[in-house]
């Protein structure tokens, strides 16, 4: 899951990484009282989950007397789309130089890969393509409660030091908060000391019980619903729903529907081994959008069983049309049940997808 | 047979789970049935001198070695403590870890991955079916069922999509070598690269089909270290950007890792890529 700049500021900060002083407000009301404690020159930022939030018009410079013009105007609008619901107002940091920083996991090496940059702001996908050796990069065994100091001062060359102090302390956000990216951009220098002017953070959603995140941020009630249910589920824009069981096959499902020219409505992966009211509630659940005309149920059985699924399909006795493939364990059980309530069954997925998308077409 | 044979002994930890002991059994089954040394111990802390499905269930890997000539585990530990099990194994001395479980935390896994790797162990998964070598070794959870012996080797990053190819290549009366499933979380112990390593030095194997997703990009590595013929397929060609397409790892994010690009480079590289599962039996057809 994705943190909102303040609240992985507050994660940074509670590591030791300075951030600038700042107050968060849901109405631009609430700024007046505040305003003071934070300088007589501000930053006034939207905070909403998109990228290029800055050049979209989600950052705006303002002053003790114009703050809450400013805030006003970012309720008023949306970001790339986003209601603003919160926004950050934060003291104008006197900034000697910017910096780029950030962590991630290197698929290939499976270690931890620390990338650095000598520029900073905005821009910096676009420095990463011009002039890569703009950026540096190490990776190091993930054993390590420290970043080695040979390679921290490989990293920054001739940054200050509490540069990469405060590198190592991004590290710490890294490891003890289990994320997959934490960034900071700009890494600035000032004459009070080095500042995450910006912060990003994305924590393993396998990790959030135990540090204790709450979830559930702009979903809707469907994708809510799934959540409860434990499906792994995807809204998109077309016209067939589609329920799998497995990430590959049920993604490899919508490919389908592309390639013989329909539009998914949906991804819903079932799970492993899925029982009648589990394929029941996910049946409902894809019938429940407006835009479905019809369902693609392609389930394989291994710990999956077909009689379970075809029970759970004809309880859910959806309006839509629901075309069935079953492949695997009891499948002919499961066949037995579909025919007997006039389902539409049929042998391989190239099959059922083509039936899929005649009904739309 | 690229990770063990018949003779491999095998223990699982988490076996008094629901999953572990129906797996046990199901890989019991198939070691009779090819005459191999299947599953000789379970380890489950706490519930030591019990039994299950007729094996002896040991409080630690350690124990289990004590008493028994494993050198491969299948793991069924919940995803809290299954960072902990492979690490675990791997200290014992067990030379081949199957981490079946999913969500586990991708620090921990990382960490024990680099553990168990450091001290020469081998670590297939998490997040994984486990492999089959017909006729020879199962380890994990595979549908036997749909395979057959031969020639072609397959290497997967997702469970169900394995089992829809193995099944065409069956049907299509293409026998396979061995299957393995690496997994579809982020960090993962073997790579396409380091199973296409072990394929090359195989002489059963002759061509591998391997099948991806969207995300990172272990499948071009993979194809770079090889000489073998190699036919591909990539799932999630309509995948949205910055959703995350039921497996942790299959995420398009910051523009790396779509499945478009991912098939322009795989042909780039000469690999014969396959628009939909019906298509791989056609195309190892025509490489063997």
């Amino acid at each position: 899951m994705k943190l909102l700049e303040f609240e992985a500021k507050e994660l940074f900060k509670q590591h030791g990484i300075q951030v600038p002083k700042g107050i968060l407000i849901s109405d631009h009301e609430e700024a007046v009282l505040n305003l003071r404690k934070v300088g007589p020159e501000v930053v006034v930022k939207a905070q909403v989950d998109v990228g290029g939030r800055g050049k979209a018009g989600g950052v705006l410079m303002a002053n003790t007397d114009t703050a809450v013009l400013a805030a006003r105007e970012l309720f008023a609008r949306k970001i790339k789309g986003v209601k603003v619901a919160r926004v950050l107002i934060e003291e104008h940091l006197e900034i000697q130089h910017e910096y780029y920083v950030s962590i991630t996991m290197d698929r290939s090496t499976k270690q931890p890969v620390v990338l650095f940059a000598d520029i900073g702001g905005v821009d910096i996908e676009e420095t990463a393509r011009k002039n890569p050796d703009a950026i540096r990069k190490v990776s190091f065994t993930p054993l390590l409660r420290n970043i080695p100091r040979f390679l921290l001062r490989e990293l920054i060359r001739d940054a200050p030091s509490e540069v990469g102090e405060t590198i190592n302390k991004l590290y710490h956000v890294f490891c003890d908060r289990d994320a997959l990216l934490a960034e900071i951009n700009p890494l600035v220098t000032t004459p009070q000391g080095v500042y995450a002017a910006d912060a990003k953070l994305i924590v393993d959603d396998n990790a959030l019980t135990r540090q204790e995140i709450a979830v559930n941020r702009d979903l809707t009630r469907r994708e809510r619903e799934a959540e409860r249910h434990g499906f792994s589920y995807v809204e998109l824009d077309g016209s067939i729903g589609v329920i799998g069981n497995g990430a590959g096959l049920t993604m490899s499902t919508l490919d389908l529907i592309d390639h013989f020219g329909g539009k998914a409505a949906n991804f819903l992966d079932v799970g492993g081994g899925a029982d009648k009211d589990r394929v029941k509630y996910a049946v409902e659940l894809v019938a429940d959008m407006p835009a479905v005309k019809v369902i693609i149920v392609n389930l394989l059985g291994g710990i999956t069983r077909c009689d379970e699924v075809a029970r759970g399909i004809i309880e859910a006795g959806v309006d839509q049309p629901v075309i069935v493939r079953l492949a695997g364990t009891n499948e002919k059980e499961g066949r037995e049940l579909l025919a007997g309530h006039g389902y539409k069954m049929l042998g391989s997925m190239d099959e059922a997808v083509r039936a899929a998308v005649e009904v739309t077409a | 047979m690229i990770y063990g044979d018949k003779n491999t002994g095998i223990i699982v930890q988490g076996a008094t789970g629901k999953q572990g002991s129906f797996h046990i059994n199901l890989m019991n089954e198939y070691a009779r049935s090819v005459g191999g040394a299947g599953v000789l111990a379970g380890v489950t802390p706490g519930k030591g001198g019990r039994e299950v499905c007729g094996v002896p269930v040991y409080d630690s890997v350690k124990e289990a070695l004590a008493e028994h000539d494993a050198t491969a585990s299948v793991l069924f530990v919940p995803a809290g403590a299954a960072g902990d099990s492979i690490m675990e194994a791997a200290h014992a001395g067990i030379e081949t870890i199957v981490a079946i479980t999913e969500h586990i935390p991708v620090h921990d896994a990382m960490k024990a991955i680099g553990y168990a790797e450091t001290i020469g162990c081998t670590v297939i998964g998490p997040n994984c079916p486990g492999l089959l070598s017909p006729g020879e070794l199962k380890l994990g959870i595979m549908p036997t069922h749909l395979y057959s012996r031969g020639h072609v080797g397959v290497i997967s990053r997702s469970g169900t999509l394995t089992y829809e190819v193995v099944d065409e290549l069956t049907r299509a009366g293409i026998g396979q070598s061995t299957v393995i499933g690496i997994g579809g979380d982020p960090i993962i112990g073997q790579t396409f690269a380091d199973a296409l390593a072990r394929f090359e030095e195989d002489p059963q194997t002759r061509a591998v089909v391997l099948i991806g997703e969207v995300g990172g990009n272990l499948e071009e590595e993979g194809v770079r270290s090889t000489d073998l013929p190699v036919v591909a397929y990539i799932a999630g060609v309509t995948a949205p950007p910055n959703k995350r397409m039921g497996h942790a790892g299959a995420i398009i994010s910051g523009g790396e890792g779509d499945a478009k690009s991912k098939i322009m480079r795989l042909k780039a590289m000469g690999v014969d890529v396959a628009s939909r599962p019906s298509e791989i039996p056609g195309i190892i057809k025509s490489l063997l």
